[in-house]
């Protein structure tokens, strides 16, 4: 047992490891239709951690985050069918064309109170379909554009899955990161109050626009990341409740955990996949459920068990130490 | 010149229908300050109302069902209102800004899937008001959009005559302006709140019902009304009620102009609403508080 104890096995890192254990081994575990379940339950996990981390920690509405995933798919695909870009190469030129357009709208938006931002994406988001719908000499609107698959020839789902997950892992830690240093402190300040935090120093605007831009890259990334999976990007992929999904993954995992909203993107993609025969009324019910956790849960429904499993880490651990101490 | 005229008078009869709607979502922000997200789905809601109503009482004359399907919405609007935005003004909700985004983003998630569900993606369309087109001298109109312009006219001068001659209006436009100052006077802004969003719902439902004979019904029908309501509110300026009836027709004539005089018109249709974005776009880099707006943006 003092050996156990030695080793940093904090609950957090303990209930971390084991779920990256689990998520490792899956490809082992279930069929390829499966896989390819959970390969978009990570890709809509990128996409619900980065908006938790816009919402709930830096308290930023943005309702155009399928916006910003549609120019990092569309941006790769487009250059790819023109100019023969790699996907690698279109997964970085997406990811930046994303985040440039983010500082576009976040220079913008972001002067003004909260509600701007929701009001200006939301219609950038609706209007950048329809352009994309509009204009199919380059888009392909409807007909859907062909993207080259990230893997060539390889038919195996395997290896798409491994790159989701690990684009997934490489997305939470550098958020974690951020909102463990002083900007994440900044953005909290910003969150609570903005004029409180402007007061004392922060420069409100610039860290705004910084986690905007941050986040709608991420979301720029997960596109592309998906482009070159599915192969195929049609405009279907940015409609409005397409965004109320990934709001309802972030929020019934809670908003303020980036961990929880992944875990409640995951969870929710494989029940939507579970729940086949109910059809639309999937949907139905996870709107209800995405209005109810508002009303009465606003940590979300799987926050608050994660803290309660970590909760009764530590005391466990101090009370062992207190038998150590007392033998 | 006779082009740019018909052009001018197509945008003028959309243009009040846009007025209509925007002056919903006016009403509740100058009241509740909540931006409603679900604007859409009550414009929606409005033209499956008129639909169902018709096919149940097939004696009923369509143009009666108007009132009818923006009482059924403004019901809808008002139970949500009690149940979900009546614990914020309360002060039972943390950070009560945020929660209202999501609870009415969330609102129009559920309603537009709830539709879905329902109603399949299939369009509807309830019957025409009346048939044939009619011939203003400057352009042709189809009867239907015409009677629905005149009937928005008639809506808009109601609400007006509402608003600024009676005693709900009068308690309305006092809690706009100072809630404090109005509940000295006696006057409940719970109740207002209530009021206001009931009727803006209301107003959203009419105007997607005196629609639906010209552009039939889907469950994702509201969202380019819904943005182009949020385009005209910061255009005129948030909670400004001048503001977006001259807010609605200003993108009406912006809409028809655009896509008259667009360079290549195959296309031109595609970027109807892409002019709307423009205009916010300068808005907010040149008058963020909108033609008529308060100074508090």
């Amino acid at each position: 047992m003092t050996i156990l104890r030695r080793l940093p096995l904090h609950p957090e890192w303990a209930l971390g490891f084991l779920s990256l254990c689990v998520a490792l081994s899956l490809p082992l575990l279930v069929q390829s239709y499966w896989l390819h379940v959970f390969t978009i339950g990570y890709f809509y996990a990128i996409l619900a951690s980065s908006w938790a981390l816009l919402a709930g920690t830096a308290g930023q509405f943005s309702l155009g985050h399928m916006a910003f995933m549609a120019i990092g798919g569309y941006t790769s695909g487009v250059l790819g069918r023109f100019f023969g870009l790699p996907p690698l190469a279109g997964i970085l030129v997406g990811t930046l064309a994303a985040g440039l357009v983010g500082w576009v709208i976040g220079a913008l938006c972001l002067r003004f109170k909260a509600s701007y931002l929701a009001l200006f994406t939301i219609a950038f988001s609706e209007i950048l379909r329809m352009l994309i719908r509009g204009e199919p000499q380059i888009t392909r609107g409807d007909h859907g554009l062909h993207v080259a698959p990230l893997f060539g020839d390889v038919i195996s789902r395997v290896p798409y899955y491994y790159t989701m997950l690990l684009f997934l892992l490489l997305c939470l830690l550098l958020m974690y990161w951020l909102t463990s240093t002083r900007v994440g402190l900044f953005l909290r300040a910003i969150r609570e109050d903005e004029e409180a935090a402007a007061a004392r120093g922060v420069d409100v605007v610039r860290y705004k626009v910084l986690a905007f831009v941050l986040t709608s890259m991420i979301a720029g990334l997960a596109g592309t990341l998906f482009a070159h999976y599915v192969a195929i990007l049609t405009p279907n992929i940015m409609i409005i409740p397409q965004m109320g999904l990934v709001i309802a993954m972030a929020v019934i995992g809670g908003v303020e955990s980036l961990v929880a909203a992944a875990l409640g993107a995951v969870l929710i993609e494989v029940s939507l996949e579970a729940l086949r025969e109910f059809e639309a009324w999937r949907l139905v019910i996870f709107g209800a459920l995405l209005v109810i956790t508002l009303r009465f849960a606003r940590n979300g429904l799987l926050a608050p068990v994660f803290q309660r499993l970590l909760r009764a880490g530590p005391r466990a651990e101090s009370r062992e130490r207190v038998v150590a101490d007392g033998a | 010149m006779s082009y740019f005229w018909s052009l001018g008078a197509t945008g003028v009869t959309m243009g009040v229908l846009y007025a209509l709607m925007a002056l919903g979502l006016t009403l509740i922000f100058s009241i509740l300050r909540v931006i409603n997200f679900a604007h859409g789905e009550f414009y929606m809601l409005g033209g499956y109302a008129s639909y169902f109503i018709l096919n149940a009482f097939t004696g009923l004359h369509p143009l009666l069902v108007i009132p009818l399907a923006g009482l059924a919405t403004a019901l809808l609007g008002l139970v949500f209102e009690l149940a979900f935005l009546r614990p914020m003004h309360q002060g039972r909700i943390e950070r009560p800004d945020e929660y209202a985004v999501l609870i009415t983003f969330g609102l129009s998630f559920f309603l537009l899937n709830l539709a879905l569900a329902l109603f399949g993606p299939y369009p509807h369309r309830p019957p025409s008001f009346f048939e044939g087109t009619i011939d203003l001298g400057i352009v042709r109109l189809s009867a239907d959009r015409l009677t629905a312009s005149v009937m928005a006219l008639i809506l808009l001068g109601l609400l007006l005559l509402l608003i600024n001659r009676t005693w709900l209006g009068k308690a309305l436009r006092a809690v706009s302006q100072d809630k404090q100052a109005a509940a000295v006077v006696g006057i409940n802004s719970l109740v207002m709140n209530s009021a206001a969003f009931a009727m803006g719902a209301g107003l959203a439902a009419m105007a997607g019902a005196l629609l639906a004979p010209s552009f039939f019904v889907t469950p994702d029908v509201g969202a380019v009304p819904s943005i182009r309501s949020y385009v005209i509110i910061v255009l005129g300026g948030m909670g400004s009620i001048q503001g977006s009836i001259l807010g609605g027709l200003l993108i009406g004539l912006v809409e028809s102009l655009g896509v008259g005089y667009f360079p290549d018109p195959s296309r031109a249709l595609n970027y109807k609403t892409a002019f709307g974005l423009v205009i916010f776009a300068l808005v907010l880099l040149f008058r963020p508080r909108g033609l008529f707006g308060r100074k508090e943006a």
